[in-house]
């Protein structure tokens, strides 16, 4: 078969296409956007950097690291939950592996807002499920944390949990057995060997959940609304009332590829040492 | 029987079993397993697949847990003691290095486990190296990038750099062609010899346990058949399995006195009811118990022929003759026979 006559170019195109419109253009219309001057509707060659550096004079950093943090909170709180509940998955739960890694999935097909708003009623003060139930119940009154940054990290930890165990459940169980054993026979405790052992051979796993995790986290906006109260702003927030209710694009666009940069800076050192053969088997 | 009893008060017993036994659900698969191991001994335990050979060392590494019975090194009991804090080492089937580091690295793991400085653990790696004949340049090389031997010889050199005072090898050499597993054989008889450290061995293979053992233990079914030095396994079989385990063997049944398998009267001191003879033992000639057979089969061994024999009642036979044979045509029969003395009687 010939070079010119090969099938891949056209199986390639649809998705080909499909990129350029819905990914590559609208970076592109973005971009373009944020070098326009302030409150402007339309795209010229007039470009100007005034509104990046409006952003970092006008206190746009705080948001930036309001999301970052929450992003690297979550995304070091998940990796602590799924470590273990992966390798009590992958060695010891058996038969009921996969029926409690299905119950973990179920909530991933149920809309984030109205999980969001599941949480919110239960975290409610007086009335709400948690604080309700323990007054009726025993008599105890407790407070509330909803409409805090703490209540926002905690819907961001639940809602991106499920990122981060499955996979890790695969990392984990890419670690053999005879390894762990070899270990422990050379003379290593528990913990030398999860520091020498598990965790480096689960490391592509890790990595790829840590990356989902903080990239989802740091383009979340719904738990600091929803659970957060809007106690503090995340950049997303930030970008989302630039657009629209400051009618600001050229602002809001710049704050967007600032976090395109950001993000891209902090993934793809990380993307560039995953090892994706080690995890398909080859 | 004697001689072994002579072996086990020369030198200290470093490690006993008494009744070490374990169980999987219902199933044994090690029942009742005594041995005394005398220091710097070379014991490999043979059995065939499922004799619960692999779950013996797995017991005596730390890796399982004994259902009952104790174990015990030089005096104190460790049967609960965990396999990181045995002064034993493991060399398993599948080697288990660490794919993600570097020969040196694997080498160097127990050291770094108990807190060796960089420095020393390092000048001690690359010590382990010679000994098992790698140069200074695999220090470096990551395991991924070393062929089947050279892993083997890392993997020998982690479990030699724990400085164990036993090392056990669950069938390292069964995944390696014939060729290399014989000259590592060789090498881990003369490792033995030099570091004097106690080796138990595990192995499917009695001709590998011939090569390199001080004493045989033979499993089945998780019992321990019988122990002793090659010699003796090989000459005083204790049971029809033991002998047959040990490659091509004759076994003839003695009924009224008689061997039916070949029409002969068997000797009157008859001391059990089969009698075993060896194939390099059933020889073309008159001798004591003399037969016709007919010759079925002749393959060349290189130095040896081995002649597959059918007796006038049909039963098979295997002799073994010095250089070409090439009378022994397939189809002609001959008189073979065997000395009385050269028979190893058993019972079972």
């Amino acid at each position: 078969m010939t070079r010119a006559g090969s099938p891949g170019p056209w199986f390639a195109a649809p998705v080909a296409i499909f990129m350029l419109l819905c990914f590559a253009g609208p970076i592109l219309i973005v971009t373009w956007f944020s070098l326009m001057p302030g409150r402007t509707f339309e795209l010229t060659t007039a470009f100007t950097l005034e509104n990046y550096v409006a952003a970092i004079s006008d206190g746009y950093a705080r948001p930036m690291m309001w999301s970052l943090l929450g992003a690297a909170i979550t995304t070091i709180v998940t990796a602590l939950l799924a470590w273990p509940s992966a390798i009590i998955l992958h060695r010891y739960a058996g038969r009921w592996a996969s029926l409690v890694s299905a119950l973990i999935a179920l909530p991933i097909f149920i809309s984030e807002s109205v999980r969001l708003f599941g949480m919110s009623v239960f975290m409610m003060p007086r009335g709400g499920i948690l604080a309700g139930s323990l007054n009726a119940a025993f008599g105890i009154e407790i407070g509330s944390i909803l409409n805090t940054w703490n209540a926002a990290l905690v819907g961001m930890i639940y809602i991106h949990l499920p990122f981060m165990l499955f996979p890790l459940l695969l990392g984990v169980s890419l670690i053999p057995a005879d390894r762990i054993e070899a270990a422990r026979d050379l003379g290593a405790n528990r913990w030398q060997v999860m520091r020498e052992v598990e965790l480096p051979l689960a490391a592509p796993g890790l990595m790829i959940g840590a990356l989902l995790t903080f990239v989802l986290c740091l383009g979340a906006n719904a738990e600091a609304a929803i659970l957060g109260g809007r106690a503090v702003t995340v950049i997303t927030a930030a970008i989302e009332q630039r657009f629209n209710y400051a009618q600001d694009w050229p602002m809001g666009a710049a704050l967007t590829v600032g976090v395109i940069a950001i993000t891209a800076a902090i993934v793809l050192p990380v993307l560039s040492r995953l090892d994706l053969n080690r995890l398909t088997k080859r | 029987m004697t001689a072994e009893a002579a072996r086990a008060t020369d030198r200290p017993v470093i490690l006993s079993l008494a009744g070490l036994s374990k169980k999987f659900g219902d199933t044994s698969a090690v029942k009742q397993v005594s041995i005394d191991i005398p220091e710097g001994e070379f014991l490999t335990i043979v059995g065939p697949s499922g004799s619960g050979k692999s779950t013996l060392v797995r017991l005596l590494a730390g890796l399982e847990t004994p259902t009952s019975g104790t174990l015990k090194l030089r005096g104190k009991d460790i049967t609960a003691v965990p396999a990181n804090r045995r002064p034993t080492a493991l060399v398993f089937q599948s080697l288990a290095l660490f794919d993600h580091r570097t020969v040196g690295q694997n080498i160097e793991f127990a050291m770094k486990m108990k807190g060796v400085p960089a420095d020393k653990r390092k000048a001690r790696a690359l010590e382990l190296l010679a000994l098992v004949r790698l140069s200074d340049s695999y220090y470096e090389r990551p395991v991924t990038h070393c062929s089947g031997g050279e892993r083997q010889r890392v993997a020998l050199a982690r479990a030699f750099a724990s400085d164990p005072e036993i090392l056990f090898f669950d069938e390292p050499l069964s995944a390696i062609d014939y060729r290399l597993r014989k000259t590592l054989e060789v090498e881990l008889k003369e490792l033995h010899q030099r570091t004097g450290r106690t080796f138990v061995y595990i192995t499917h293979s009695l001709e590998e346990a011939m090569i390199m053992s001080d004493r045989i233990a033979i499993l089945k079914d998780g019992d321990l058949i019988q122990i002793g030095t090659p010699a003796e396994i090989y000459r005083q079989p204790r049971d029809r399995f033991v002998a047959s385990f040990m490659g091509e063997v004759n076994i003839l049944g003695v009924e009224d006195g008689t061997f039916p398998d070949i029409g002969h009267p068997a000797p009157g001191d008859a001391a059990g009811a089969y009698a075993i003879v060896r194939p390099e033992d059933l020889l073309p000639g008159s001798r004591d118990v003399t037969a016709e057979y007919a010759v079925t089969q002749r393959l060349m061994l290189g130095s040896r022929t081995q002649l597959h024999l059918a007796s006038p009642s049909g039963a098979s036979f295997v002799s073994e003759i010095a250089g070409e044979a090439e009378a022994f045509e397939v189809g002609t029969s001959h008189a073979f026979g065997f000395d009385t003395d050269r028979i190893a009687w058993v019972d079972r």
